[in-house]
């Protein structure tokens, strides 16, 4: 179908397209033409990706020198794969069409676990065992050894890519992370270090959001990213969680204590240097007053995203003297490891501001803030010069010299907290200090800085206008898009009490209450009876979760709900979660059907689709507050209250809320797709909490779902099934939630598909 | 001799049989005996017929061989030769002992088939106690005509009967009761011992190891129920229970189900995180952080292991075929590339969107619900769906008073006493009018019992019937035998059955 987009030719590669598509493209283009940032919040499975790639490829061809990019961030691997296919169908229709090869090249990157081919390498397991194995073979000291000793194993892969690799520019087309390695078994090459090099001149490069969030990775493969830019968010509502993730330092006991090997390794290290090859750290010395000149040249001819741990004074001056010398250096880090580590021997909670730490280290070490600032740096540079192979070993030194560095750089949007011990455990002593950011706009400001349009994106955003403020941005168009239904095939229901009139409710007060958790027990217990096929119940946390499956154990509801369905239960395990997921989806297509107790905000909330009969119904237990007593929390909500005027609770229930947005979401994945979301608290029919549920869902709570019983919603979710699973057509959807490009094209769609977007 | 194309593999002379001297002789097929002197065999038996063998004791006169046959028969041998009887004995006894066996399972086999037809079929087997322990035809002739069916067929389509999956909840079902004085009764049912098997086969394992060496099967039962691993919420302490290994052993088998990892891309939370690369992040956190081990996890994780092996039970058949075909394929080379394209149409089916392209798929036809309403609520009872509205409710009820207001009893109209008493008798129980109504069905007038054995003789003829016809066109000796023969014989001792039965009832009910 070719469309017409305000002037622009679209080509989507479908025969049919949903309403609230067409109006999204309508958004995107605006975006883009202005040149400015957009929040756009659309219903998962309504076919988000395909109108983002479609437009945003229409707009590259139309607009060669307006958009040279589309950087296409997603969360996991599997919606990265996802993504590239999606491109690969849209590139197959475009060539079909038009008849002629597309000199489009996109490619999809990852880390080395998913893109390396070294037979060894790649048969590790986890990926900091991949990446420090392939540092070890591939490191520019490692191979300049080789020269003068033969016998030193290298990568050849590697070899033969920087021989020949760099000199041809990878031949136009789609590569996902399988075709990259395809690509790079026949050609000899590593897929790996050929992708990096690639996405510099792609057309298009997906991959994960830290390669743009976090500064580390982002100054090592992004950076150099042409300034023309569209970046796309998918999955955003955690960004800011991400951002501050990426820029948070946690210290333990165990961390200094590595760190306390790693200096000593240096020390020793450099002693031996210091007998074979002392002109080696001369030069170095001599770089070091040079400066990080080359850097700052860079940055400022726009060539670079900034990083946000690279403070732009830093960049004019050179290392200070005291660290300049290797073993100078050393003694620092290991004054300034001394001073953190008497500062673990706290005995009760601490909580200052950075230049109140900064004050204190001065006072009692004599560390002054310019060096510290220099640390990260002046680490990465010894580093190199001691030539030593196994980065991952000197993880904890990198950890705290990054620290060193950002502690001494902002003075706003940081707090330091250092605990003794966990609140749960009061006799354990397990001091941390947390260096944690408050304010996700600090690691997400280059990219909007840099990058012409950004784009954030999700199904679940509401309330849109918290995200502005938060990332503190300004976006052009802010709108949400509701999911146009010829069914209505979602069915939210709230549930408020049980049976015998028991308020249901995880809050505080009554979260241990037997009767309410009994009667969350009947209700899960009389949905598994009614319900085909898979359930998926969320809690709000782990521990909550263990509680109630013990207690219902004890009260035998386990063991009758075991007569409908198994149940698999999420566990911290990751690997032994994967499994229980795995079985359970096994359980749902052998139609045994089965049940699957999660955690919201656990890996499962966030990365798993649970498509038709794997997820026939939601259930939400509780509101999944974040656990409030937390002062890194408290920490962060005086600073949001400070800085961005919002109220705590309202940030608080937008968090609770989006969670539970997304926990519900994940049932629904397409118009075909059916399934219950039920809500089971009480809290829920509030105004201010149902308001912040995403339009799309919001819609469907009628008045009379609001308070029900259990026996009530029994029975609504019966009927509600029956009638999802009458056959549904594609006559039945035409013309309402589906459209031929003529229908489309009638005056009297256009003007309703005005009202699907709800720009705010 | 009648057949020396056999393969001969032992000769022993001077055997004796009911008193008669005579040579034994072990074929390839079969053991024989013949008297001395002549040439044949009066005795002769199919290994495959031969239950067992016994030797006489050690300290004996007589050194003696006896042959106990399937069907109950046995021979015996007497070993007469003074000087190597005993040596005579023991080649026999080896040679059997290596024969047997090899044509036991055959045997067992079909009688195993024969028992297994005769336990899934209560009619069958009930026509068998009629005909053959009755005997009325012998055993072979009964299943003659029965398992030339079974044996024609693909034994693959009628031997495996579906297999019955695990109920999730079959510990639950052995609820237990208290028994009254400080104890618990626990009801198990072969069933649920099958399910505890299936599911724990590291239970299997324990009970055959120990039943009934060591332990009886109560007592076994008995263990595992006051066992920490049935209770496993409860901490494990006690070493000395039998079936802390097994906890030991499931907790393995859980460690390598997740070792092995997921074979969904889509689900494998470890894989879906992208963040490693050559820096560490920076909130770098221990990553061995180990989990609490509170009893609350540890129900967890059995009920995540409970339910993976009871999903594996039912489908563990399946399983081994998908195995083996994957073997099968990985010899050629191919079973990588397959794997290699795995994911990507796992991805393609993730990126669909079947309403957004035409349909190409085949036709299939829709159910066309003329009332989507009753079959979405069940058949209900048919009743009016008028619904009276409260004003209609109080205008009626207003009426209703108005008219017992102006209620005048018409006393000429009335009927009289009498007749309405004579009404009233016939329509209670037991009246004139009551009774067409209470006309019973044959089925509820004849007593089950009877039914049953009538039943049973009508099968029983029929069978025989089936013979008799089976016997038509009489093309052969062997059935011109058959007919005029025990045949006639048998529907004679059947009729004369069903005769004894029927004055047999007649005696009673008068």
């Amino acid at each position: 179908m070719k469309l017409n987009i305000e002037g622009l030719l679209v080509y989507f590669p479908y025969d049919y397209i949903y309403p609230e598509q067409y109006s999204y493209m309508l958004e995107l283009k605006r975006t883009l033409d202005a040149k400015g940032h957009g929040v756009l919040e659309m219903p998962s499975g309504t076919g988000k990706t395909i109108s983002l790639l479609s437009l945003i490829v229409a707009y590259q061809r139309a607009f060669p020198l307006e958009v040279t990019k589309l950087i296409y961030c997603s969360r996991t691997v599997p919606e990265i794969e996802k993504v590239v296919e999606e491109l690969r169908k849209l590139m197959e229709f475009y060539s079909k069409e038009t008849g002629e090869t597309n000199n489009f090249l996109a490619l999809a990157l990852s880390s080395r676990k998913n893109l390396c081919i070294h037979p060894e390498v790649s048969s590790l397991r986890f990926g900091k065992e991949v990446d420090g194995k392939c540092h070890s073979l591939t490191a520019s000291y490692i191979r300049a050894q080789r020269h003068s000793n033969p016998n030193q194993p290298v990568c050849r892969f590697y070899e033969e890519f920087d021989a020949v690799g760099r000199q041809v520019p990878l031949p136009a087309g789609i590569y996902n992370l399988d075709d990259l390695k395809d690509f790079g078994r026949r050609k000899g090459w590593c897929p790996y270090y050929l992708a990096r090099y690639a996405i510099l001149h792609a057309n298009i490069v997906v991959y994960s959001y830290h390669y743009l969030l976090d500064p580390k990775i982002a100054d090592l493969v992004s950076k150099e990213l042409a300034k023309k830019s569209v970046v796309v968010f998918d999955e955003a509502h955690n960004i800011d969680n991400v951002c501050i993730d990426s820029m948070s330092v946690n210290i333990t006991r165990r961390t200094l204590d590595r760190c306390q090997n790693n200096v000593d390794t240096l020390q020793n290290t450099i002693q031996k240097i210091k007998e074979t090859d002392a002109a080696k750290l001369r030069e170095e010395y001599r770089r070091l007053v040079d400066g990080l000149k080359e850097a700052s040249v860079a940055r400022e001819t726009d060539i670079y995203l900034s990083n946000p741990v690279l403070p732009d004074e830093i960049l004019q001056e050179a290392v200070p003297g005291t660290i300049r010398t290797a073993e100078h250096f050393v003694g620092f880090l290991r004054r300034f490891l001394e001073y953190l580590k008497s500062r673990l021997r706290v005995q009760h909670v601490v909580q200052e501001s950075t230049p109140q730490f900064l004050k204190d280290i001065f006072d009692k070490v004599c560390i002054d803030r310019k060096p510290l600032r220099f640390c990260a740096e002046r680490l990465q540079s010894l580093l190199r010069t001691l030539e030593i192979a196994d980065i991952a070993d000197f993880s904890a030194v990198t950890l705290i010299s990054n620290f060193a560095t950002l502690v001494s750089t902002y003075s706003q949007g940081f707090t330091i907290i250092i605990e003794p011990f966990e609140d749960r455990t009061p006799t354990i002593a397990n001091p941390v200090l947390h260096f944690s950011c408050m304010d996700p706009s600090i690691a997400i400001k280059p990219v909007f800085q840099r990058f012409q349009s950004v784009v954030i994106t999700s199904g679940t955003l509401s309330p849109l206008d918290i995200y502005p403020r938060i990332l503190d941005f300004r976006p052009v168009t802010m709108a949400s898009f509701t999911m146009t239904l010829a069914r209505t095939c979602l069915c939210p229901l709230i549930v408020g009490r049980g049976n015998d009139q028991v308020a249901l409710s995880s809050k505080f007060e009554t979260r241990e209450d037997f009767a309410v958790i009994r009667n969350y027990g009947n209700l899960l217990l009389e949905m598994s009876a009614v319900v085909p096929d898979g359930i998926v119940a969320f809690f709000t946390s782990y521990v909550y979760m263990e509680n109630i499956v013990a207690s219902w154990y004890e009260q035998g509801i386990l063991e009758n709900i075991q007569r409908n369905k198994l149940i698999f239960i999420e566990t911290q395990d990751a690997a032994e979660t994967s499994m229980a997921l795995e079985k359970y989806q096994e359980a749902c297509e052998n139609g045994r059907g089965a049940i699957l107790l999660s955690v919201a905000r656990g890996k499962v909330s966030e990365g798993i689709d649970f498509v038709h009969h794997f997820g026939r119904a939601v259930i939400m237990f509780g509101v999944p507050y974040v656990y409030t007593q937390s002062r890194i929390l408290k920490a962060r909500l005086e600073y949001l209250r400070d800085q961005f005027q919002i109220r705590e609770n309202d940030f608080l229930t937008f968090d609770a809320m989006r969670h539970a947005a997304q926990c519900v979401g994940r049932a629904i994945r397409g118009k075909t797709d059916y399934g219950l979301m039920i809500f089971a608290d009480k809290r829920y029919a509030r105004a201010d909490k149902r308001g912040k549920l995403p339009r799309w869902i919001q819609e469907h709570i009628t008045d009379g779902s609001l308070n029900l019983t259990v026996d009530e919603t029994v029975q609504l979710s019966k009927h509600f099934l029956r009638q999802m699973a009458q056959p549904f057509r594609q006559e039945d959807q035409l013309g309402l939630s589906l459209l031929t490009l003529e229908q489309l094209q009638s005056e009297e769609m256009l003007k309703k598909i005005t009202q699907i977007a709800h720009q705010t | 001799m009648a057949s020396l194309s056999e393969e001969v593999l032992l000769v022993v002379k001077k055997v004796r049989q009911r008193k008669q001297d005579g040579t034994l002789y072990l074929m390839a097929e079969r053991i024989a005996w013949g008297p001395e002197g002549k040439d044949r065999f009066t005795v002769s038996h199919l290994y495959a017929d031969i239950r067992c063998q016994k030797i006489s004791p050690d300290g004996k006169s007589k050194i003696q061989l006896q042959l106990v046959l399937h069907t109950g028969e046995s021979t015996t041998f007497h070993f007469a030769n003074e000087s190597s009887a005993l040596k005579d004995r023991d080649a026999a006894k080896e040679l059997l002992q290596q024969l047997l066996p090899k044509f036991k399972k055959k045997a067992n086999k079909e009688l195993e088939e024969k028992n297994r037809m005769l336990q899934e079929d209560p009619v069958l087997f009930q026509l068998y106690k009629d005909l053959v322990v009755s005997q009325v035809i012998s055993a072979e002739e009964f299943w003659a005509n029965r398992l030339g069916g079974i044996n024609n067929t693909d034994p693959g389509l009628c031997d495996n009967k579906q297999e019955v999956g695990i109920s999730g909840a079959f510990l639950a079902d052995i609820r237990p009761q208290t028994d009254g004085c400080n104890g618990l009764r626990y009801n198990l049912t072969a069933d649920i011992i099958e399910s505890i098997f299936r599911t724990y086969p590291a239970v299997k394992q324990k009970y055959s190891e120990n039943v009934p060496h060591n332990l009886t099967e109560k007592e076994f039962w008995t263990r595992f129920f006051q066992s920490h691993y049935f209770h496993r919420d409860r901490i494990n302490t006690g070493t000395q229970d039998i079936f802390s290994e097994c906890a030991k052993q499931d907790d393995k088998g859980l460690k390598s189900m997740v070792s092995q990892g997921v074979k969904n891309p889509l689900v494998d939370l470890l894989s879906l995180e992208d963040k490693t690369l050559d820096e560490v992040r920076f909130n770098w956190t221990d990553s061995n952080r180990t989990v609490k081990d509170s009893s609350n996890s540890a129900i967890i994780k059995r009920f995540n292991h409970h339910s993976a092996m009871v999903l594996a039970a039912g489908s563990r058949k399946g399983d081994t075929q998908v195995d083996q075909a994957s073997e099968t394929s990985s010899t050629d080379g191919n079973s990588r590339d397959s794997d290699f394209f795995q994911p990507p149409v796992r991805l393609q089916e993730a990126i669909e969107y079947e309403d957004l392209q035409r349909e190409n798929g085949p036709k299939t036809v829709a159910l066309n619900l003329k009332k989507a309403d009753r079959y979405a609520h069940g058949p209900v009872p048919l009743q009016s769906q008028q619904y009276t509205t409260s004003q209609d409710i109080i205008n009626s009820v207003n009426y209703i008073q108005h008219e017992m207001a102006n209620y005048k009893p018409n006393l000429t109209q009335v009927l009289s006493s009498t007749s309405a008493s004579s009404a009233i008798a016939a329509l209670s129980p037991g009246g004139v009018l009551m009774q067409a109504g209470a006309q019973q069905a044959i089925n509820q007038m004849v007593p089950p019992e009877v039914q049953g054995e009538l039943k049973h003789l009508y099968a029983a003829a029929g069978e025989l019937l089936r013979h008799f016809w089976a016997c038509f066109p009489v093309n052969t000796p062997f059935l011109e035998e058959k007919l005029t023969g025990h045949l006639e014989e048998m529907l004679q001792t059947a009729y004369s059955k069903f005769h004894i039965w029927q004055t047999r009832r007649m005696m009673r009910k008068t």
